[in-house]
């Protein structure tokens, strides 16, 4: 009875449900399209704003300025036909170290200073300047040009010998012979890979421990044999004069960057 | 329904009373119902258009002011992207005389300390004035917007207007021309797209030139030290691509400032390059022998001609800068440039034969190029006598546009093909035109040598770039003043292509009047001044343009180098 009467109620509170919730969905829709609208407008008045502050930097910055501060300022003028470079092989030859024929240079002994700057390097910042900048040239070269690798693990084992045998005329001795018989008999065990890096990795360790001045003017001699005659022979200063005379050659090739420094402290320290 | 029934029973007046009122009340019925579906249908209507709006239609919200990042005229780039020409929203400055509500001499004298070129006096007369709206500054500094603002006075209208921007200044300035104050084209490109520029569709898109900003401003800088150097009046420019057409700069001097166009000097706004026609001398030479080699006249540069110190023709005398006086090469005529072997060769070939490769370079005709600043080149028309073909065949006699001398240079050196000039970048939407042959493929490899040769041996040698493989021919022509040719007075001029031995770009430069220096002993013969221009911007504008410095390359000068006997 009752149900039968408030079924027209029914319905039209139904009717009235859906239309108001059908309502409340376009009116959400309305505010969502609003605020997209919004964010448009935003959009286009930033667009706006770069193309005013492109048109100013870009009018500040006018090719007559610049042409304006070159003339007065830079004066940069344009590249001559020989600047130009045919790529980065021709670009890479301009800083390449210019490889003097020495014939009296030993090429063997390219990684022992390696071993004798280590020391200089590890233990004290404040040691004299060559030593510290020609170090890392050492590294360089033993790395990049000796491609002899019984030269690299040679110093590991021969280095010590010479230790407590300080003096020139024995040095040059051992120098002397040192060279064939190490090579011989380091040649075969090494592998040829490994030597690179080993020369480096192991050097600090080595030298890092037990630092002296003694030890590193020792292990120097025999590579810079022939430097270090003539150096030493004369005073310090003439050796010192040399030295700096030569700097191209002492970047330059492998023996001349890691051994000449070390000839000049060794006259020093003696 | 309610029809009487014939059953029924009564008085006859009676019935009739009850059928004219039952008639009655139907058409009321109908009536009201009528008035009732109306109202109901207004209503539904209004209903329904709510539900629309609700549903699908704009809310209150709305703005209707930015809905485009497109500009009011569209903007102008470079071939890189480079804007050129930009419209921006300034600020301007008005009046309204008849609603300043303060003390107008008090004002008067605020605005005369803000606005200089009025003094009080001129400003208390503009505010007493009856006029309803005066402008007062257009594109006002934002700072002077401010300090006008803060005078509080109601009477002053601020407003923002789009006005047109040119951020380079004076770079390309007679390409781009200027717009009048309505913002319509007035000149150059403004002027000949003004539809594309202002047309609601298509100014969304920037219009982009063939012109290369970088090499336009090492063009316009070169030359403009080149006209202070000599003291020159003016001067031009061209730099175009050979095989396209393209323009990548150009140039006229004096300066010109689009931005304040209408401030500016009738000279600076004069297009020297494409309004202005000179008789360029003998630049025209190279065209000559062309014309020879490919009528068949001249079969190798070894061709002897008789160059004796003066040649009289046809009651005139020809002379030569550096006489022969002794028999002489087509290569030694170039090399030299001697107008007295140049007139025999184009006295060979004969005036139809020059007039039909004149009219198949274009140099006939207006310009071909979109800008509407052409100039009318001045020909011997109907009088092609055989003297005016010797004359047209070393430059004089006949007058025509910097333009037409690098549309020239470019169709000779491309292998032979006249292609017109376009200030619009080639791509998709532009394609380069097919052209038409005017020379041969031969004839245009062959004039390769002989204008290198010019540079390394002859007149043009300070147009080399090293590296570069300049080649090229001078030309100075004596300008004619009152209807005669003054010794003093001349156009000088470089027109050349560059790299030689494969050619892609020709370049023309050319000076109006210059002077001698000391530097250049007193000369002023284009040798001396055009030349070294032209190979100053070449050694800037050859790197941008990637052509690749080569001091091993050449063209093959074997074709020219065993005609040349030196002079010791």
């Amino acid at each position: 009875m009752s149900a039968r009467s408030f079924r027209s109620v029914g319905w039209v509170a139904g009717v009235a449900a859906t239309a108001l919730g059908c309502y409340m969905v376009n009116l959400k829709v309305a505010s969502e399209r609003a605020a997209l609208e919004d964010v448009e407008t935003r959009i286009v008045l930033a667009e706006r704003d770069i193309r005013l502050l492109q048109t100013e930097i870009g009018t500040r910055g006018r090719l007559a300025q610049l042409e304006k501060w070159n003339v007065k300022v830079l004066a940069l003028s344009a590249p001559a036909a020989n600047q130009f470079m045919d790529g980065s092989f021709q670009l890479a030859t301009l800083v390449a170290p210019q490889k003097v024929l020495d014939p009296t240079a030993p090429v063997v002994l390219a990684s022992a200073p390696a071993l004798a700057h280590q020391p200089v390097l590890a233990s004290d910042g404040a040691v004299a300047s060559p030593s510290a900048q020609s170090s890392p040239a050492g590294m360089l070269h033993t790395a990049s040009l000796k491609r002899e690798l019984p030269a690299a693990a040679m110093p590991r084992r021969v280095a010590p010998a010479p230790k407590p045998v300080p003096e020139k005329s024995k040095l040059a001795q051992a120098a002397a012979e040192r060279p064939t018989p190490a090579r011989r008999k380091v040649a075969p065990k090494v592998d040829p890979l490994a030597p690179k890096p080993e020369a480096k990795a192991t050097a600090p360790a080595k030298t890092g421990a037990a630092a002296s001045k003694p030890k590193a003017v020792a292990l120097t001699k025999p590579k810079a044999k022939v430097e270090t005659k003539t150096a030493a022979a004369k005073p310090k200063r003439e050796a010192e004069s040399e030295a700096a005379a030569k700097p191209k050659r002492e970047a330059a090739t492998k023996t001349a960057a890691t051994s000449k420094p070390k000839s000049k402290e060794a006259p020093a320290k003696q | 329904m309610n029809a009487p029934t014939p059953a029924l029973v009564g008085r006859p007046d009676r019935l009739r009373l009850v059928g004219q009122r039952r008639q009655l009340l139907a058409v009321m019925h109908q009536r009201l119902m009528f008035g009732m579906l109306v109202y109901a249908g207004i209503i539904a209507v209004i209903v329904l258009r709510l539900l629309w709006l609700a549903a699908f239609g704009d809310h209150a919200g709305r703005k209707t002011t930015v809905t485009t990042a497109a500009p009011d005229r569209g903007d102008i780039v470079d071939r890189n992207g480079q804007p050129l020409a930009r419209t921006i929203d300034a600020w301007t400055i008005a009046v309204h005389p008849t609603k300043i509500l303060g003390n107008k001499l008090d004002l008067a004298r605020k605005l005369a300390a803000l606005m200089p070129e009025r003094d009080e006096a001129g400003w208390l007369q503009l505010l007493r004035s009856n006029k309803n709206f005066i402008f007062l500054r257009r594109r006002a500094a934002p700072s002077l917007v401010e300090a006008v603002n803060a005078l509080g006075e109601p009477g002053m209208a601020l407003s923002r207007e789009p006005d047109r921007l040119y951020p380079q200044t004076d770079l390309a300035a007679h390409v781009l021309g200027f717009t009048d104050i309505d913002g319509h084209g007035a000149a150059g490109m403004e002027r000949a797209f003004d539809q594309r520029l202002t047309d609601s569709a298509t100014r969304g898109e920037p219009l982009v030139l063939s012109i290369s900003a970088p090499v336009q401003q090492a063009l316009e800088h070169e030359l403009l030290e080149a006209k202070t150097t000599f003291s020159a009046i003016g001067a031009a420019g061209i730099v175009m691509d050979i095989h396209t057409g393209e323009i990548l700069a150009m140039t006229s001097l004096p300066q010109l400032n689009p931005n304040i166009a209408g401030n500016m000097d009738p000279e600076a706004r004069f297009n020297r390059a494409t309004l202005g026609v000179w008789e360029l001398g003998s630049t025209f030479k190279p065209f000559t022998v062309a014309m020879a080699m490919d009528a068949g006249k001249v079969k190798s540069m070894g061709q002897i001609y008789n160059c004796p110190r003066q040649l009289h023709a046809f009651g005139r005398t020809i002379n030569d800068t550096h006489p022969f006086g002794r028999a002489c090469t087509v290569a030694e005529i170039m090399q030299e440039s001697s107008n007295i072997g140049t007139a025999q060769i184009a006295a060979q070939t004969g005036a139809e034969a020059q007039k039909r490769f004149l009219k198949g370079m274009g140099f006939l005709d207006p310009i071909a190029i979109e800008l509407k600043e052409k100039g009318r080149t001045l020909t011997p028309g109907s009088d092609w006598s055989e003297l005016a073909t010797m004359t047209v065949g070393y430059g004089h006699g006949i007058a025509v546009t910097p333009l037409h001398l690098a549309t020239g240079y470019a169709t000779l050196f491309n292998g032979g093909i006249y292609r017109p000039a376009t200030l619009l970048k080639v791509g998709p939407g532009h394609q380069v035109p097919r052209g038409r042959r005017v020379f041969s493929d031969a004839t245009s490899y062959k004039m390769r040598a002989l204008l290198r040769l010019v540079v390394t041996e002859g007149t043009g040698g300070k147009a080399d770039a090293p590296g570069y493989r300049v080649g090229g021919k001078t030309g100075t022509a004596e300008k004619l003043i009152g209807g005669r040719y003054s010794k003093n007075v001349v156009v000088t001029s470089f027109a050349g292509v560059f790299p030689m031995d494969e050619p892609r770009y020709a370049m023309v430069v050319m000076l109006d009047e210059p002077k001698g220096t000391a530097d250049t002993y007193g000369f002023r013969t284009a040798g001396w001044n055009a030349a070294p221009t032209f190979g100053r911007v070449v050694s800037r504008i050859a790197p941008m343009l990637g052509v690749r410095p080569d001091l091993k390359r050449e063209p093959n000068m074997a074709e020219v180098l065993p005609y040349i006997r030196k002079e010791d």
